[in-house]
């Protein structure tokens, strides 16, 4: 194998994996053989190695050759980078958000006192968000680096709304019936994660406390609570249904905005019987008790639960409160418009 | 030394188009690489080969040109032609070209 040769050979190491790369390699040395046959007509002398390494030194190296034949130069393309930054916006702190509040759960539920293990959960928490954040960056930039090189141009070329973009949509004050969608994701996810966290996982709302033989759990709510399980799946659900439905519609309507003052409607009066049913919470006097030589002062801890959860309960009241006040407000300025 | 790397940068961004249009104007007659190479080269337009190569595989791509493999003087040689669709557009560059150049004249005189 001359120099020549080894280096077309090496040009095609480096070529991307492209249909016609046989093809480069053959048409790169037909012209290496046409610009050294010229040479020697050129300058008189005799063809020898110097004169091919003059000439490929020229020619420039072959990781340099090959790259020029690269259509793909960019990680992700200047056509998806605006797309995938959106992604990246609504994924990473979806899920860094969802993660501490998780972690916020476990660290006031494993561990009501100030010691070690509260240090450890938090700790531990926040260091597995810093690596699930990474992790979900990492997947996110895989997908978009398959997409670029699997997508036909066109097929990119569909993800800019230059076409289809209106200047008129630069209205001075957004429409009020166009639906923002960032919200609509977080609130699909926050439920979701409640729902799968209600009903897969009960078990991690509560107390844990380790004695030096044995773990004690109490859990946060008592069999009362898990009564009214239906019904706040019901409206969780119907949640979802709701928030994906305006996903795909994109604006409100009258049907959707009474669809939201009904299902606030049902959280709040859920809320209220939830707050005002007794022996709802878990952590009573009795399973206290349960747990030996506990140091912990019971009445003091029930009391501190049971407040925050009340004001929890108290908080979900005003929320939806606010939202079924913001869709009825709407309701009634786009029927008001139309007289 | 920023000053010389913007101002070539400058000019290879300006070069690049012309290129297209110089290679499809000389592909009326079949011509392989390096002898379209030397095509252009004789007209004053040098063109660096890592440049021309990918340019014609992508014109080729675009069905703008044609190619074939033929074998002379015991040298397999691929040759390009420009195709239908090339035919068709090249005197609509062509106009666009000369709308360039007059309205440049005006710009920069």
């Amino acid at each position: 194998m001359n120099l020549i040769d080894r280096y077309v050979t090496e040009v095609g190491k480096n070529l991307p994996l492209l249909k016609g790369r046989e093809d480069i390699e053959k048409e790169l040395k037909s012209t290496l053989e046409d610009m050294l046959e010229d040479r020697v007509e050129q300058t008189g002398r005799l063809r020898d190695e110097a004169m091919e390494i003059e000439l490929l030194k020229e020619y420039g190296s072959p990781q340099k050759v090959a790259a020029t034949y690269n259509p793909h130069p960019y990680l992700i393309g200047p056509r998806l980078f605006p797309f995938f930054l959106m992604v990246l916006k609504i994924v990473i702190p979806v899920l860094v958000t969802v993660l501490l509040v998780l972690t916020g759960i476990r660290a006031a539920t494993d561990t009501p006192f100030m010691g070690m293990d509260f240090v450890n959960i938090v700790g531990k928490g926040l260091g597995g968000i810093v690596s699930a954040a990474i992790t979900a960056f990492g997947n996110i930039v895989l997908v978009f680096v398959i997409l670029e090189r699997v997508l036909p141009d066109k097929e990119i070329g569909d993800f800019s709304d230059e076409k289809d973009w209106d200047p008129a949509s630069l209205a001075k004050e957004p429409d009020p019936d166009t639906v923002k969608r960032s919200d609509l994701i977080a609130e699909i996810v926050f439920t979701f994660v409640g729902l799968a966290i209600l009903n897969l996982f009960p078990e991690i709302l509560g107390m844990s406390y380790f004695t030096e033989e044995k773990a004690f759990f109490i859990p946060m709510f008592s069999v009362e609570f898990f009564k009214f399980m239906p019904w706040i799946n019901a409206i969780f659900l119907a949640e979802i249904v709701l928030d994906i439905y305006l996903l795909r519609s994109a604006i409100w309507t009258s049907v959707t905005r009474i669809a939201k003052i009904i299902i606030e409607a049902a959280s709040i009066a859920l809320a209220v019987i939830i707050l005002r049913t007794p022996d709802i919470f878990g952590f009573t006097a009795e399973s206290f008790q349960s747990v030996p030589n506990s140091s912990v002062n019971a009445e003091m801890l029930m009391k501190i639960f049971n407040f925050s959860f009340s004001i929890a309960i108290i908080i979900v009241i005003i929320v939806a409160g606010v939202e079924m006040a913001k869709a009825a407000f709407a309701l009634l300025r786009v029927n008001y418009k139309r007289k | 030394m920023a000053n010389t790397e913007s101002l070539e940068n400058v000019v290879l961004e300006l070069r690049r188009g012309v290129i297209v249009l110089a290679v499809l104007s000389q592909l009326s007659s079949e011509q392989y690489g390096y002898s379209l190479l030397k095509l252009l080269s004789d007209q004053g337009l040098e063109v660096d080969q890592g440049t021309l190569y990918p340019l014609l595989r992508r014109l080729e791509a675009h069905g703008l040109l044609e190619s074939v493999w033929k074998l002379e003087e015991a040298r397999p040689r691929r040759y390009y032609i420009i195709s239908a669709e090339g035919k068709k557009i090249l005197p609509k560059l062509k106009k666009e070209w000369a709308g360039i150049v007059s309205v440049m004249a005006k710009v920069l005189a």
